[in-house]
């Protein structure tokens, strides 16, 4: 029996090394750049890093992207001017757009329809609505000279606080070994594709034996919890346009109106926010408009924004 | 607890472990440390069906001793009638009751009468009756038969019926080959263990890498055939029979395989069936333990072959009509049962059902030749066809998707549910074919190549796969639990 753990264990090993040289070779995995807290405290990408997304077992979406020096995914440098017009997207992954090749982005899409424009992309995966006004604040030097401000907002996930501070559950991932367990590209991918969650879920399980869980009965959401929950986030709002500043003529919020409730948009009406509704050209789309493995959008969801915001500028 | 899952996997090296190291000096320690691991296996699932397996058990351990001890050949077949009724009476309760009651009532109300269903019970099947009924009543047969001996070691009877490989979905075993070997002390062998994780690799591949991933396609196509074109159904039905055959053959290599690991071997039950030449060779070949359990306990006791051409006829509609009722109560098992004895029939008046027995396709070259390719493609093509009323959920659905293939007959391009790339199913589909086409001459050594280097870029290749095509969105379990 000796022999039969020890040939399976070679086996095994010599097997994994030939699948993380297969993945390698085959880019299966998604490379993962690193990130960094900038002396602003504003949490953002290892400038003039490159790298390919890839999504799906078989590698379905694959894409370029490169960090430019500002510590976003561009194509180009951002250098704004008082001469020039300039647009700033800012947003999380939608506007970060590692799905797609980074010369083949809503900032470039725009680019191709508006001339003499030039379209920085501030994406970055996570940035709720206290990132982004605390890095236009932060950056305000250089947020002054831009001449369109687009801010991503999803009421549901980006009013979640209302104050700025650094999310160390991100920068967590910067660990010595979670960067190094992220070399091992059989890892990435393993864990990418969903293989090893069973074997997570049973860490967590055998984590937790032993210990006594309390039960917490499953509590029904009512129409108040919710209105309630709105109110909290229209109130974590308006604590950070206040905390960092809002320009009501150049800024513009990018939403669904669909899933943004009522009492939000009222409040943005009556007080002079303005707002650009995806809703509609979206679900009038006769194509998908996302990506196949998430929601994120695909090839053609991204003309529709870029043609959307667009025509705004047009305006 | 499915033979896919991580606490299948975990559970398997303990239970390994502790029988070759602890369990591994009596005979008598084993087959008590196999029955406990195989209840706890089984009442994973729902322990409380754990008491009609003890029953199943206990029933044809007396009624074996029973039979054997009497002489009077009536006395023998009223204790085997107790056997019979008993089994099949658990069957009946938990898998047909509903299916008689609603097809009386069905019947009735052809004639304007109208029943409310109140008869019918809420009962869930217990996973793996029509498998250990069967192996059960296998051992009290062939003590009735005069071919086996009843064992007095009620232990070894009962890690028998409930031995965890083949519990919930086969191979059905004959007491003659799986309770002698239970009786018998095992010891430790290198080579069966690696033959058996071979075996167990393999089938996973057929699992995970065919038939899961091809489900959500044939789910799509059966569930919406009535938007779709011929071309898209004939594609749905025969991803169907590779998606049956995958995830079937796919769970009893890694039974037997399973059961290798513990000094056990089990009859093979798939032996390359879609390289038939002919429907009777597809029998030979598919689904082997319940087809041979049929032809010996109903086939050859209703006189076989060797009665008159038009009972020898009679014979085989009724094993195909009872082989289809097996698999569920529902009448498109019985047309599928129909179908392939209709198909069987001609083969077996042309007395063609015996010649392929001892060959496989392409015996003694490197290709198949022309006829035989004709030959397989035209059983393949009979099959498939059956498979309509296999996977239908109702014999109206069968109709009428045959229906649509036959009225509408176009072509369209087909995408995936989900946007997935079509062309790499083709593609895994060719690749597959191939390859069992190279392994075609023995179904329990999927990867006997001379070289260790071939034979270690294929384990890569197989592992590969199964990452290339593994979805964990999908339900993993397997067809014939249902069964």
């Amino acid at each position: 029996m000796k022999k039969l753990f020890l040939k399976t264990a070679l086996y095994a090993i010599l097997i994994l090394i030939a699948l993380e040289v297969i993945v390698r070779v085959f880019h299966l995995a998604k490379d993962n750049p690193s990130r960094f807290v900038d002396k602003y405290k504003v949490e953002k990408w290892m400038p003039n890093q490159e790298g390919y997304s890839v999504t799906g077992n078989r590698r379905q979406n694959f894409s370029k992207f490169y960090i430019n020096k500002s510590g976003y995914n561009s194509y180009r440098e951002f250098t704004p001017s008082k001469e020039e017009v300039e647009v700033a997207l800012v947003g999380d992954s939608f506007i970060e757009g590692f799905h797609q090749n980074y010369y083949n982005s809503i900032g470039k899409k725009i680019e191709n329809r508006v001339t003499d424009i030039e379209v920085y992309e501030y994406g970055y995966a996570g940035y709720d609505l206290a990132d982004q006004l605390h890095l236009i604040s932060a950056y305000k030097e250089t947020f002054d000279k831009i001449d369109y401000v687009v801010l991503g907002l999803k009421f549901e996930n980006d009013l979640f606080r209302g104050e700025y501070q650094v999310v160390q559950d991100r920068m967590h991932l910067e660990s010595p070994l979670y960067k190094k367990a992220r070399e091992i590209k059989l890892l990435v991918y393993t864990q990418n594709i969903g293989i090893l969650e069973p074997l997570w879920k049973l860490a967590g399980k055998l984590a937790s034996f032993g210990k006594k869980q309390k039960l917490v009965p499953e509590k029904v959401v009512t129409k108040e919890d919710i209105e309630a929950r709105h109110l909290t986030y229209i109130k974590n709002f308006k604590s950070l346009i206040d905390k960092y500043g809002y320009d009501k003529e150049r800024f513009v919020f990018l939403l669904d109106a669909k899933i943004t409730p009522k009492l939000f948009l009222d409040y943005l009406h009556d007080n002079n926010f303005k707002y650009i509704d995806m809703y509609k050209p979206l679900s009038a789309s006769k194509l998908p408009t996302t990506l196949i493995y998430d929601r994120h959008w695909n090839n053609h969801g991204r003309e529709i924004i870029a043609e959307l915001i667009a025509d705004y500028i047009k305006q | 607890m499915v033979f896919n899952s991580l606490d299948f996997f975990i559970f398997l090296f303990i239970v390994f472990v502790l029988y070759w190291l602890l369990f591994k000096k009596h005979v008598k320690i084993q087959n008590i440390f196999l029955l406990v691991v195989s209840y706890i296996f089984y009442g994973w699932w729902d322990w409380r069906f754990l008491s009609l397996i003890l029953l199943s058990t206990t029933v044809d351990y007396f009624v074996g001793i029973m039979i054997d001890s009497n002489t009077k050949q009536s006395k023998r077949k009223q204790w085997l009638w107790v056997s019979v009724l008993f089994n099949v009476g658990l069957l009946g309760f938990f898998k047909y009751y509903n299916f008689f009651v609603d097809s009386w009532i069905d019947m009735f109300s052809m004639f304007g009468y109208h029943i409310k269903s109140t008869w019918t019970l809420k009962v869930i099947l217990p996973v793996g009756i029509s498998f250990y009924t069967f192996q059960t009543m296998s051992y009290s047969f062939d003590i009735y038969y005069n071919k086996l001996k009843p064992t007095r070691d009620f232990l070894s009877f009962a890690a028998f019926v409930s031995f965890f490989p083949q519990l919930v979905a086969g191979p059905i075993e004959r007491a003659s080959n799986l309770l002698s070997q239970i009786t018998n002390k095992r010891t430790f062998s290198y080579n069966q263990s690696v033959s058996g994780l071979k075996l167990i690799l393999w089938g996973l591949f057929k699992k995970v890498v065919i038939a899961d991933s091809l489900a959500p396609i044939v789910d799509d196509i059966f569930a919406n055939y009535s938007n779709y074109p011929a071309s898209t159904l004939i594609l749905g039905v025969t991803l169907f029979s590779f998606q049956v055959y995958g995830d079937f053959s796919g769970y009893s290599d890694i039974a037997i395989g399973t059961a290798k690991l513990f000094g056990i071997e089990l009859k093979s039950n798939f032996k390359f069936p879609n390289f038939s030449r002919n429907v009777a060779e597809y029998w030979q070949r598919w689904h082997v333990s319940l087809s041979t359990w049929f032809r010996h306990y109903v086939y050859i006791p209703l006189g076989g072959s060797r009665v008159s051409k038009l009972k020898s006829v009679r014979n085989i509609i009724i094993i195909f009509l009872v082989s289809g009722f097996w698999h569920g109560a529902n009448w498109t098992f019985i047309a599928w049962g129909a179908f392939h004895a209709l198909a069987f029939i001609p083969v077996f008046l042309m007395g063609r059902n015996t010649i392929y027995k001892n060959s496989v396709v392409g015996e003694n070259s490197l290709f198949p030749s022309l006829i035989e390719i004709g030959q397989v493609l035209l059983t393949f093509s009979i099959v498939t066809f059956s498979r309509i009323f296999f996977r239908s959920e109702s014999i109206t659905d069968a109709f009428a998707f045959i229906k649509r293939i036959l009225s509408n007959f176009t072509y369209e391009v087909y995408n995936h549910p989900m946007g997935y790339r079509m062309v790499d199913y083709y593609i895994l589909i060719v690749l597959f074919v191939l390859y069992e086409y190279r392994i075609r001459k023995d179904e329990r050594a999927p990867f006997k190549f001379k070289s260790k280097i071939v034979r270690f870029i294929i384990y890569t290749i197989v592992i590969l796969g199964m990452l290339l095509f593994y979805d964990s969105n999908i339900d993993r379990s397997f067809i014939y639990f249902q069964f």
